[in-house]
């Protein structure tokens, strides 16, 4: 775990941290498990479980943020070329939706 | 003893993570190092036997305030404007809370002291009184929703107003229609992308499951309301990040969400004004059942229910008022 927070404090770079974060989250989930074994209270179990679930929810987050960032600077170097070229065709968006 | 350890490596690296927070000047490391910072927390609650906080901060913390976070920066720049100078009167106001607050921990009780003031005060009563006058296993539950009903009345309102003020501030607009050929980036979501769908559409009922357990178990075991209406968020912010804005108002649409949002507020507040009409007090269960410790299940059940739906709607409000935002 120290080493996962090394790595997501020094970076080099954002995936690098992300990765780390992923990592660690994967090894609280461990932890949490095996210290609800060690100290005889299964029911604490339930915790391991909420962490599964939710971590991947940020981790999708993280994904649509990217996806949309890199959308969204598209769009604006799109906007940047039908103004200096009304007549160009339509903006250069490839995933456009229906 | 290697629960200590392991407590005091946690606490550490808490430290670190913090001063990591407040240095970098990335947003998004920021965010990431956040919620890395969520979950250093929540294994210190579990290791203090804290597990329905534990588990609060890993439903909110890990999950809805990281998805929170990101939707607001998609709105804003990526790195913080640094500031040119160091401010002395603020660093000379943190230094000497910190001097204060390290004076104070001195006569501090050691942790787990028995003859410590909180474990001498109302808690014994609790830890007594609980099995025979509301009969449900985990006393959290029992305290939060009968024994201090008031207080959770009050943080319903709380997370209400807090909702609603949101709300205000950014409003639940509708789409503009026509105005724009290329929809705002933010309302696509991940539906081009297949992994992230398929796995996503799979674990999508078990946290709806999950949601639903941690409600109606709360009175067993760790949960309750406001873990369960996290929970319940996530999912449904789940759905939206893979099938993106539209669909997922489609299925709660923005009317629905005002309706959750005010009726588990309101359904706690008319349990409290039924028992008063049956004769009792208000938010006094007792008299909701001919038998007082069932009438008590039944006013836990009913008050934890409507805490859990109004977390819902305000969660996924406050969610869908950041995403329906065009960035500036």
């Amino acid at each position: 775990m120290c080493l996962a927070v090394a790595r997501a404090l020094l970076g080099p770079g954002v995936y690098n941290r992300l990765l780390a974060a992923n990592l660690f989250g994967t090894k609280t989930v461990l932890l949490l498990a095996v210290v609800a074994v060690l100290s005889d209270r299964p029911e604490f179990l339930d915790l391991a479980l909420a962490y599964a679930l939710i971590n991947f929810i940020g981790v999708l987050a993280v994904l649509e943020f990217v996806q949309s960032r890199a959308l969204r600077r598209r769009l604006e170097d799109g906007h940047r070329l039908e103004d200096s070229k009304p007549e160009s065709g339509p903006a250069p968006t490839t995933d456009r939706p229906e | 003893m290697i629960l200590t350890v392991l407590g005091f490596l946690l606490l550490t690296l808490l430290v670190i993570v913090t001063g990591a927070i407040v240095r970098t000047a990335n947003l998004f490391a920021a965010v990431v190092l956040l919620s890395l910072f969520s979950l250093l927390m929540a294994a210190n609650f579990f290791l203090l036997d804290a597990a329905d906080v534990a588990l609060t901060e890993a439903a909110v913390g890990a999950g809805i305030s990281t998805v929170l976070m990101l939707a607001a920066l998609a709105l804003t720049a990526e790195t913080e404007k640094t500031a040119s100078r160091l401010k002395w009167v603020a660093a000379g106001t943190v230094t000497a809370l910190t001097l204060v607050l390290l004076y104070a921990t001195l006569s501090i009780p050691r942790m787990g002291d028995p003859s410590a003031p909180v474990h001498q005060h109302v808690a014994p009563w609790y830890l007594q009184n609980t099995p025979h006058l509301i009969d449900i296993p985990n006393v959290v539950s029992a305290i939060l929703a009968s024994f201090r009903g008031y207080d959770t009345l009050g943080e319903v309102f709380v997370v209400f107003t807090a909702g609603i003020g949101v709300l205000f501030m950014l409003g639940m607009r509708r789409f503009p229609a026509g105005k724009r050929r290329i929809p705002p980036p933010q309302t696509l979501g991940l539906k081009h992308h297949l992994v992230p769908r398929t796995v996503g559409t799979f674990i999508l009922p078990f946290i709806i499951l999950f949601g639903l357990y941690v409600q109606f178990h709360g009175e067993h075991g760790p949960g309750g309301g406001f873990q369960a209406g996290a929970i319940m968020a996530a999912a449904f912010i789940l759905y939206a990040l893979l099938e993106g804005e539209r669909r997922a108002l489609d299925i709660v649409p923005p009317r629905v969400l005002m309706l959750l949002l005010a009726s588990g507020a309101f359904l706690y507040g008319a349990v409290g004004v039924m028992c008063m009409l049956l004769g009792g007090n208000f938010l006094d269960y007792n008299v909701l059942a001919a038998d007082p410790v069932a009438g008590q299940h039944l006013g836990i059940m009913l008050v934890e229910l409507g805490v859990g739906v109004s977390v819902t709607g305000v969660l996924l409000s406050i969610y869908h008022a950041f995403a329906k935002r065009e960035p500036a």
